[in-house]
């Protein structure tokens, strides 16, 4: 997979390239099958399966290591240049953005293990709807990926503030949960820690945007995004 | 350390811009034909001074042609033509009536193979030397010394001075070519592939030697090793049938180089 429609004199070199696209795209699918068996956990108060789910990670992790070695024997043994360049050095990048949403999917696993333990709330709901966005950014830049296409990745990177507003908004609900009955305080503390999870898979998505946006342009994305995760603001009275 | 001028009314700082580049010698479309062959097409570029421009394209593309432009060493052969301006310090070296000798006093030449003169190592430092100028024997010696040391050979051969040159190794000799064209202390300096025939050691010696000497001459190399291209030089540009395709800050060029053509080649591509 050449990039720019011309293969490489040397076809192997083209081989290793198109290996190191499949491994990225196979990374990032196991990603987004782990956040949805995380939620899927979540939903069904599944300890069994949420453990399952935290062991899996594994395998995302095995992937970037693959990854890692690749990028640096195709840096030592085939010195890429200009489109080459920027293609392996965004790989490297993107590999490191889905580890972390590996991570975080095994993070919410983890987390619902204590939910089993407490009575179900209503608030758990919420959650899915987090992941359910987070599940399409990070499936839309995998696909702008595979395709190369800057602007779907623009795109990706744009929408994450639709993210960012639905957390703000849950993270509120959750807080009124708690004020309204201190029994809430154990499950909505453990599901705020998943929420924010989630939220920062959105922002890993938008790094592999970026990271797009660079392959094919040479250039870093600097446009203007508004920030909608609103609930650092000191002033939490604000969000009630 | 900013001064106070360097702030404005608003009390915040100047940004400067950058002062535009030196340019030592401005080439304005430039044609070059032998024997009828259009081997430089309408080339027009500007190579700054006291930088290293490298000039990178497949065999037959014009690169070393243009190099040897630049110090008329074409004027040697019969049937050769060049049209349009080579400009140096104002000066059109195309012009007949600037003379090869002052020209080739200000532009050294570097070649693939290295060539010592069958002599020894200080003769062949010190015979260009006494072509251009009279020193007495004193400084002579000086002039040869500094020259050796600014090729970053003299404490290899600084013993053997009266041995022949032929008996160093071969990224000696080419070395020692450099301190040949150096001795004459020119303003620019052209390097043919100068490490085609060297081992990595030696080819590392001789880039170091690039990067030591660029902040007193203008060097222009022409290579085809583009990891070379891109380790010494500061621009670099890319020819192709006889025609500038790019000229741009080697960065830029093994990045995002501007032109598919460029892009085609450094990355293997070219079919």
């Amino acid at each position: 997979m050449s990039g720019n429609g011309m293969d490489h004199i040397i076809k192997s070199y083209d081989d290793e390239l198109a290996r190191l696209t499949g491994e990225i795209i196979r990374m990032g699918e196991l990603s987004i099958s782990q956040l949805e068996a995380a939620i899927d956990v979540v939903e069904r108060r599944d300890e069994r399966a949420a453990r399952h789910v935290v062991s899996s990670d594994e395998a995302i992790d095995q992937l970037e290591q693959e990854i890692s070695r690749d990028v640096v024997r195709l840096l030592a043994l085939r010195a890429p240049m200009a489109g080459d360049l920027r293609n392996v050095f965004a790989a490297l990048r993107i590999a490191a953005d889905i580890e972390r949403i590996g991570d975080y999917g095994a993070n919410v696993a983890k987390r619902s293990i204590p939910l089993t333990m407490v009575a179900p709330i209503e608030a758990t709901s919420g959650l899915s709807h987090l992941a359910k966005l987070a599940a399409v950014a990070v499936r839309d830049v995998l696909l702008a990926y595979r395709e190369r296409d800057a602007d779907k990745a623009y795109a990706v990177w744009k929408n994450d503030v639709q993210l960012d507003e639905a957390y703000t908004g849950y993270f509120r609900q959750l807080l009124t949960y708690m004020m309204e009955d201190p029994r809430n305080i154990t499950p909505c503390t453990h599901l705020l820690f998943m929420a924010k999870n989630i939220e920062r898979i959105g922002d890993h998505a938008t790094n592999i945007a970026e990271s797009i946006w660079y392959q094919v342009h040479g250039e870093p994305l600097v446009k203007q995004r508004k920030k909608r995760d609103e609930t650092a603001s000191p002033d939490l009275s604000g969000l009630l | 350390m900013i001064d106070s001028t360097s702030f404005g009314p608003d009390g915040r700082p100047l940004i400067e811009e950058a002062p535009a580049p030196a340019v030592k010698i401005a080439v304005r479309n430039l044609d070059f034909y032998y024997q009828g062959y259009h081997a430089l097409k309408n080339i027009s570029l500007d190579i700054e001074d006291k930088k290293v421009t490298a000039i990178i394209g497949p065999s037959g593309c014009g690169k070393s042609t243009l190099l040897r432009i630049f110090n008329r060493i074409y004027a040697i052969y019969p049937g050769l033509e060049a049209k349009g301006e080579v400009v140096l310090d104002g000066e059109n070296i195309l012009d007949p009536a600037y003379s090869v000798n002052r020209l080739r006093s200000k532009v050294g030449m570097v070649f693939q193979k290295p060539v010592p003169f069958p002599m020894t190592i200080f003769e062949n430092v010190a015979y260009g030397i006494r072509h251009h100028e009279r020193l007495s024997r004193g400084d002579l010696a000086d002039r040869v010394e500094q020259a050796l040391r600014g090729a970053a050979l003299w404490d290899e051969v600084k013993d053997k001075l009266k041995q022949s040159a032929l008996g160093l190794s071969g990224g000696q000799q080419q070395r020692l070519c450099i301190a040949r064209g150096i001795a004459l202390k020119p303003e620019v300096l052209l390097l043919d592939e100068p490490t085609s025939a060297l081992d990595p050691i030696a080819t590392g010696r001789i880039e170091q030697l690039v990067e030591e000497l660029k902040s007193q001459y203008t060097i222009i190399i022409v290579t085809h090793n583009m990891q070379q291209a891109a380790r010494c030089s500061d621009r670099t540009a890319f020819m192709y049938m006889g025609e500038l395709i790019e000229l741009d800050k080697t960065d830029k060029i093994f990045t995002k180089p501007g032109k598919k053509q460029t892009e085609d080649y450094i990355t293997g591509r070219f079919g």
